[in-house]
């Protein structure tokens, strides 16, 4: 016992962590019907931990090369035990996390969290979202199958549209005028080394920034000046956020074993795009929107009027803090119909694209 | 008390017997000659390769690995549970007694 306090007292001594544990005893989170939408939060910390623990396991066999690519990813899922699994559980993972932003999101955006001092907390949260999406871009290609090689194709190809400096976009994603070899080690680093350095540290600034100004409350307790119950963060809160997370592991598993994804044929640069070229999930209403535009509007190039209209789109997102920062306003229900409006036409694009 | 750290052995014995038949399983899977494994590693171009488990006793390996994961999410869930109701039980007592203690209330 002596031991233990003597190590205790060194690493006190070294680190000086006793106002941090100070901090998360006295920490409490609101208690209310949202108080779910909590949990939404660390269970994105979760999938991401996740994906860095599979995702080195798999970079331990994965040859970023043209001949190499589609190989080692073939030698993972098929010679090396249990390789399958860990490959099937990092994609899932990556899945589940963007869906775990998408929700995080999105109730923050219907109790109107976003709101002054919170704007920092929401912008951040929204580069977190952007760089999920980077992930999943980027990884989708690292199999050198041919149909992440078209639908790299396709998706590098967007911002060409965009006038002055589209065309110096596209060349700098693909690393070249088209997507070759260089592209595939390009994307490599920036899976991962930029993005895990990059989302690091917004997650850092983050949860900086969610523990500066707490986490918020309803909006009516806010307007009647009324303060929930709260539950203390430790032990209550961490031992309801710890069941969430091991019924989260046990579906991630289960859906891992049942749902592997598979590896198609090597990717050949010169073969024509094979049919039905579809990206992952997430980007599927984007994807059925840039295809409903077409090719001329008034006299303007179809893909440049969607890709604007797109960006104006995320710029409103991204924005919305400032957009909506009154409480009790009529701009709050506006915005509120604006995000339910958002939802369903992202749910019945990617629905209509899969048809 | 006794009662409960009996359960709390048993869960564990269950956990610890069930996680040691799936490592038995699995050994006997990476022994095993993967003929099955090289057979379709060698597939002709052009042919998607679907990833999961292939040989019947890598399939049954890692069906026992996935009932053990959801049998010590159970127990856990079930551990954690009581460590929530107390939790709770000390958190509305402390409540009581900072009411208690209170200056502003009726009595003191």
């Amino acid at each position: 016992m002596n031991a233990v306090k003597a190590l205790r007292a060194w690493f006190e001594d070294r680190f000086g962590l006793r106002p941090v544990f100070a901090y998360m005893a006295k920490k409490e989170v609101p208690r209310h019907k949202h108080t779910f939408l909590y949990y939404t939060g660390s269970s994105i910390l979760l999938f991401l931990g996740i994906q860095i623990v599979t995702g080195v396991l798999l970079a331990f066999y994965y040859q970023p090369t043209l001949a190499g690519a589609n190989a080692s990813v073939g030698r993972i899922i098929t010679e090396l035990p249990l390789g399958w699994l860990v490959r099937s559980i990092h994609s899932w993972s990556a899945s589940f996390m963007i869906l775990g932003v998408f929700l995080h999101m999105l109730g923050i955006a219907f109790t109107k969290s976003y709101r002054g001092p919170r704007e920092g907390t929401w912008l951040t949260g929204f580069l977190l979202l952007v760089a999920s999406l980077a992930f999943g871009f980027t990884g989708y290609l690292l199999p050198w199958d041919e149909l992440s090689l078209a639908a790299t194709k396709v998706g590098t190809n967007i911002p060409r549209a965009l006038p002055v400096v589209g065309a110096w976009v596209t060349r700098v994603l693909r690393a070249g005028d088209d997507v070759t070899g260089d592209t595939l080690s390009r994307f490599f680093i920036v899976h991962v080394c930029v993005l895990p350095l990059v989302l690091l540290a917004i997650v850092g600034i983050h949860l900086f920034l969610v523990q500066r100004h707490g986490m918020s409350i309803p909006l009516e307790a806010e307007r009647d000046k009324v303060r929930p119950p709260a539950l203390p963060f430790w032990p209550n809160f961490v031992l309801r956020e710890s069941a969430v997370w091991l019924v989260l592991l046990g579906v991630l598993l289960t859906v891992a074993v049942f749902a592997a994804p598979g590896l198609g044929p090597q990717a050949d640069l010169m073969a024509p795009a094979p049919e039905g070229i579809r990206p992952e999930w997430y980007f599927l209403f984007l994807f059925q929107t840039l295809k409903l535009f077409p090719s001329k509007i008034l006299g303007v190039n179809g893909e440049l009027v969607a890709v604007l209209v797109i960006m104006a789109g995320l710029a409103a997102v991204f924005f919305v803090p400032f957009i909506d920062n009154k409480p009790a306003e009529r701009k709050g229900r506006v915005v509120t119909a604006l995000a339910w409006a958002g939802l369903a036409y992202a749910i019945g694009m990617s629905v209509w694209s899969l048809l | 008390m006794n009662g409960r750290r009996g359960v709390l052995a048993a869960a564990g014995l269950v956990l610890v017997g069930s996680l040691l038949t799936a490592g038995r399983l699995e050994a006997r899977v990476q022994e095993a000659p993967p003929a099955s494994v090289k057979a379709e590693t060698t597939a002709p171009a052009g042919i998607d390769s679907p990833a999961a488990a292939r040989p019947v006793k890598e399939k049954m390996a890692v069906y026992v690995i996935l009932g053990w994961a959801w049998l010590s999410i159970g127990v856990l869930l079930w551990i954690l549970r009581l460590r929530i109701r107390e939790a709770d039980r000390v958190h509305r007592m402390d409540l009581v007694h900072a009411g208690e203690s209170s200056p502003e209330r009726p009595g003191h």
